[in-house]
């Protein structure tokens, strides 16, 4: 806390690292400080392929938001949206329809302001600040009410997002809360990293931002647990699959290296 | 990220084989980059785009003489796709460096390989630059997104905190916080009025405690520290400082940190003593109007007074003073019963209408309200508010049987510094409210501070007017009317004159002191025509104004039938004039008819400016009309075609306040009758005037 200037109140501390600036980081963005190029340096090292990984699951999400839009999808639900970069929701789908809506949610507050100033001037995209761990401040937020119509099928994207849930916390419950406030032809969108596809150097980078002074830890899963997160949906083809291999459409949507195409499981849900 | 988009000046070669070459050499790029670049392009976007460059780098390659510039662009755009970092940069050099020397049109001369080298050189010097640009301007928009969190939570604390102390301190509850130690921090009034004295900070909270209650007050703490459940609620007595007991409910509960650590623990006593209750209750009803159960004007100063206290400096509070739009009529067409039940509708919706704010609304008198709104980022602005009321008050509601839907008007003070007197503040939007009444329904007006200079000095003369009226230092002066062909005294009109205002009618209009004082001015004004005709020192016909507020009093006839016997005056040498706006109301327009039969003489005042001010002279019995001072000014041909309209009716024309010779040239060649104004010098006492005249 010492270093940090004294305006910045307590939740902003610019020396404890943030995960979406640690995102942005390894993606090759400028929008993160000190503290979150030093984890993530760390993690770099031991897993040098994750910026591949980071932009698999960027690409990943243009192509399931291109899928959602072709699936008649005009509004979109995106927790853990992080620092807004390149290719975000907003701009892929309004790029086709610009009347499709977007609420992004993150608990960061750096992140959220961000939003903020970046979406002012878009009067179909707002984010809400709340922790995505209580859905009904979520779904009961004055922008969700402004933007989306819950009686109408919605895109739910969670992207990289179920893994900093720690299973006390009951992540297929809060799936559930968010899935049944939903109506049915409403899709899920999630990647998640994949405990049994990836070696131990990912323990380590784990444990590299577990004793970071991060709030978020991350919890792998496995294939089946990842695929019960689906439930009451059905997944579209080709099922839960590494990010690289869901319907890629191009050279830039897998990485040359195997490993880091399956390094997340990605998948699309439809609500029964 | 913006998409760049294809350059018009960089046309693909003729040569097709050339052409397959070049997509070919761009496609390899397209794909050798998507594998370490982010970007918002999809595949063929991403083709389309580098296929664009590299015409445009062939072109400059093939310019003579050569300018590596567009090999700088290249490199800029590149950056502008997204994340294109070192990577995209080092891959972009390896493909383009081998294969644009590969390239057939470039392969017959050396001097391509020098330009090619040069260029590439550019490319890597405008990738760098833009690169360094970009990682400033994200590090910026950071900085600023930090800049704005820190605010956005700033502000967030500060209210919360303005918001537990404006509760707790108002609270007619005891509410203490207690440190995990046992030892008192912060008490409210309430606790000090509770237990006789006010709390000490550091005080133990078990010495407030009476013996006969401990047992229950330990386990009550106890059950709260261990975090067994969320409150925990005990009746208990507590030690006064007079050595009495105070019967009370504890409420405590346990405060976190904002690292969810237990910090200190709150307890709230609800005061059970009888004394208390009734307090409570009559409290509550000293507070509260009785028909709608909204807070009373009373409740609402106070917390006006509050509410300017804690808001938001960024966002303000705005005070609504709101009247409903002819309620009166509702009340006497459908009696007293039915306005009732309007007024509890009216309050019911407007509490419904202002839930989405942090405001409160209450009912003054009558059938106004009041609401004050604590702003924040998400408040409609006012037109909007005021639109939101009209339109759900617009929907009618059945009362006995009666549809009704009604209006309200409302005087708007939109964010008053922090520092006003809350009475002042109701003032100043009860002023605003007449402004916004003034001749409109359903309006509503901001208060502005220029019309509150005058507003003020008038209010402020209102005041003391009565006083001066009777110290005599009100009095009435005498001013000629001329017959403009003659040029010859028509008449006399009779004016109040007050040192301190030139608008002495119209204040005294204002406040109402114009039935009384206004009726004394006939009676003055007729006393003295009467002592000059019967002196033989003046004959003449003789004029007084009403005001809007007469010519509407149920009462004129009587008061001038009443002067006229005292003073003995004949009716017909007395003539009133009626603002003709004001004959839309029943009622004056009855007052008229009733003095014409008395043989009262009537002139309408203000003529000219109105579409049905001719249709009145066909209807009523007018003798004359006054045309208003700034007609007299404009001489405007279209006034001069009021006069022949004015005569084929029978009546004639007096022009009020001419000014000057030059007015009076104009009116009299365009055939008006009469004039007055101060051409004809300024008004004058009883004695003056006839001095002057004779």
């Amino acid at each position: 806390m010492a270093e940090t200037q004294n305006w910045v109140p307590l939740g902003i501390d610019t020396n404890v690292p943030s995960m979406a600036r640690v995102y942005d980081y390894i993606l090759g963005g400028a929008h993160n400080f000190a503290a979150d190029r030093q984890v993530g340096g760390q993690i770099e090292k031991l897993v040098p392929g994750l910026p591949s990984v980071a932009r698999l699951n960027r690409r990943f999400l243009g192509r399931a938001v291109n899928f959602l839009m072709d699936q008649g999808i005009r509004q979109f639900l995106d927790i853990g949206s992080g620092i807004p970069t390149v290719a975000n929701v907003h701009e892929v789908a309004q790029e086709r329809d610009p009347a499709a809506r977007v609420v992004y949610v993150d608990k960061d507050p750096v992140a959220v302001a961000h939003s903020q100033l970046l979406l002012a001037d878009n009067e179909n995209a707002a984010i809400v600040q709340a922790d995505m761990r209580e859905p009904e401040v979520v779904l009961s937020s004055p922008e969700v009410a402004r933007l989306l119509r819950l009686d109408e099928p919605v895109g739910l994207l969670m992207l990289l997002m179920m893994h900093w849930v720690p299973d006390e916390d009951g992540p297929e419950k809060l799936v559930a809360h968010y899935r049944d406030a939903l109506p049915a032809g409403s899709f899920l969108v999630m990647t998640h990293v994949a405990k049994d596809q990836i070696d131990d150097s990912v323990d380590e980078a784990a444990a590299v931002v577990n004793r970071s002074r991060s709030a978020d830890q991350m919890h792998m899963r496995d294939h089946a647990r990842v695929s019960a997160l689906f439930d009451g949906f059905s997944l579209v083809e080709p099922g839960l699959v590494g990010c690289g291999e869901w319907r890629p459409d191009g050279p830039g949507d897998f990485a040359d290296e195997a490993s880091m195409n399956m390094f997340l499981y990605a998948g699309v849900g439809r609500k029964d | 990220m913006t998409k760049p988009s294809r350059r018009p000046d960089a046309a693909p070669p003729e040569d097709t084989t050339a052409v397959r070459a070049r997509e070919a050499l761009s496609r390899k790029w397209s794909y050798l980059l998507s594998s370490v670049v982010v970007v918002a392009l999809s595949r063929e976007e991403l083709d389309a785009e580098l296929g664009a460059q590299l015409d445009a780098l062939c072109a400059a390659l093939h310019s003579e003489p050569f300018d590596p510039a567009p090999f700088e662009e290249v490199g800029e755009r590149l950056v502008a796709l997204g994340y294109v970092n070192e990577p995209g940069l080092k891959r972009t050099v390896d493909v383009l460096g081998k294969g644009l020397l590969a390239l057939e049109e470039f392969r017959s001369s050396d001097q391509h390989t020098v330009r090619v080298v040069g260029g590439i050189g550019a490319l890597t010097c405008g990738f760098t630059a833009a690169r360094a640009r970009a990682i400033l301007d994200q590090q910026e928009s950071m900085q600023r997104s930090l800049l704005k969190a820190a605010h956005d939570a700033q502000r967030d604390q500060r209210q919360s905190e303005a918001k537990f102390e404006g509760i707790a301190s108002s609270s007619t509850n005891g509410v203490l916080i207690v440190g995990l130690d046992g030892r008192l921090a912060w008490g409210n009034e309430s606790i000090g009025v509770i237990i006789g004295r006010p709390p000490e900070p550091g005080t133990r909270l078990v010495e407030l405690i009476a013996p006969t209650s401990i047992v229950v007050f330990r386990e009550m703490m106890e059950t709260v520290l261990s975090e067994r459940g969320e409150f925990e609620r005990e009746p208990m007595q507590l030690v006064r400082g007079d050595g009495e007991f105070a019967k009370v409910t504890l409420t405590a509960s346990l405060l976190r940190d904002d690292e969810g650590q237990a910090s200190h623990v709150l307890v709230m006593a609800d005061d059970d003593t009888e004394l208390a209750l009734l307090q409570g209750e009559l409290r509550r009803q000293s507070l509260h109007d009785v028909l709608t159960g909204l807070p009373n004007r009373q409740f609402f100063t106070t917390h006006l007074e509050t509410v300017l206290r804690r808001a938001d400096p960024e966002f303000g509070v705005t005070v609504l003073h709101l009247d409903l739009d002819a309620f009166g009529l509702v009340c006497n067409s459908l009696g007293a019963r039915v306005g009732e039940h309007l007024l509890q509708h009216v309050a019911r919706r407007l509490r419904a209408v202002m839930s989405h704010e942090k405001s409160m609304v209450a009912r003054f008198d009558g059938d106004e309200f009041g609401i004050v709104v604590e702003n924040t980022a998400r408040t409609p602005d006012v037109a909007t508010t005021m639109a939101n009321i009209n339109a759900d008050l617009g929907e009618p509601t059945y009362v006995d049987g009666h549809g009704l839907a009604v209006s309200v008007s409302a005087g708007v003070v939109h964010r008053p510094p922090a520092d006003v007197d809350p009475v002042e503040l109701l003032r100043t939007a009860d002023l605003a409210l007449r402004q916004a009444k003034r001749d409109r329904r359903g309006q509503w007006e901001l208060f502005h501070a220029s019309e509150d200079a005058t507003g003020r000095r008038d209010a402020a003369l209102a005041v003391v007017m009565p006083g001066a009226w009777e110290q005599g230092d009100i009095g009435v002066v005498y001013q000629p009317v001329r017959d403009l062909a003659t040029g010859g005294l028509a008449g006399v009109e009779a004016l109040l004159h007050w040192d301190l205002s030139d608008r002495c009618a119209v204040l005294a209009d204002e406040s109402g002191l114009i039935l009384p004082m206004g009726e004394w001015l006939i009676r003055i004004a007729t006393g003295q025509a009467q002592w000059w005709r019967q002196r033989g020192e003046l004959d003449q016909q003789f004029g007084v104004r009403l005001t809007h507020h007469q010519s509407t009093d149920a009462d004129l006839v009587s008061r001038v039938s009443k002067v006229l016997e005292e003073t003995a005056m004949p009716a017909a040498r007395l003539t009133l004039s009626m603002p003709v706006g004001v004959l839309g109301v029943a009622v004056a327009a009855d007052n008229l008819g009733t003095l014409a039969d008395m043989g009262v003489r009537i002139a309408l005042d203000d003529f000219g400016l109105g579409p049905r001010d001719l249709a009145w002279l066909s209807a009523l019995p007018v003798v004359s009309v006054l045309v208003p001072e700034d007609l007299v000014r404009r001489q405007d041909p279209r006034s001069a075609a009021l006069v022949p309209a004015v005569h084929e009716l029978g009546v004639n024309l007096c022009v009020d306040g001419i000014e000057s010779a030059e007015q009076e040239k104009w009116w009299t060649e365009v055939g008006a009758d009469l004039a007055t104004g101060a051409h004809y010098g300024s008004p004058l006492d009883a004695g003056a005037f006839l001095r002057k005249i004779s």
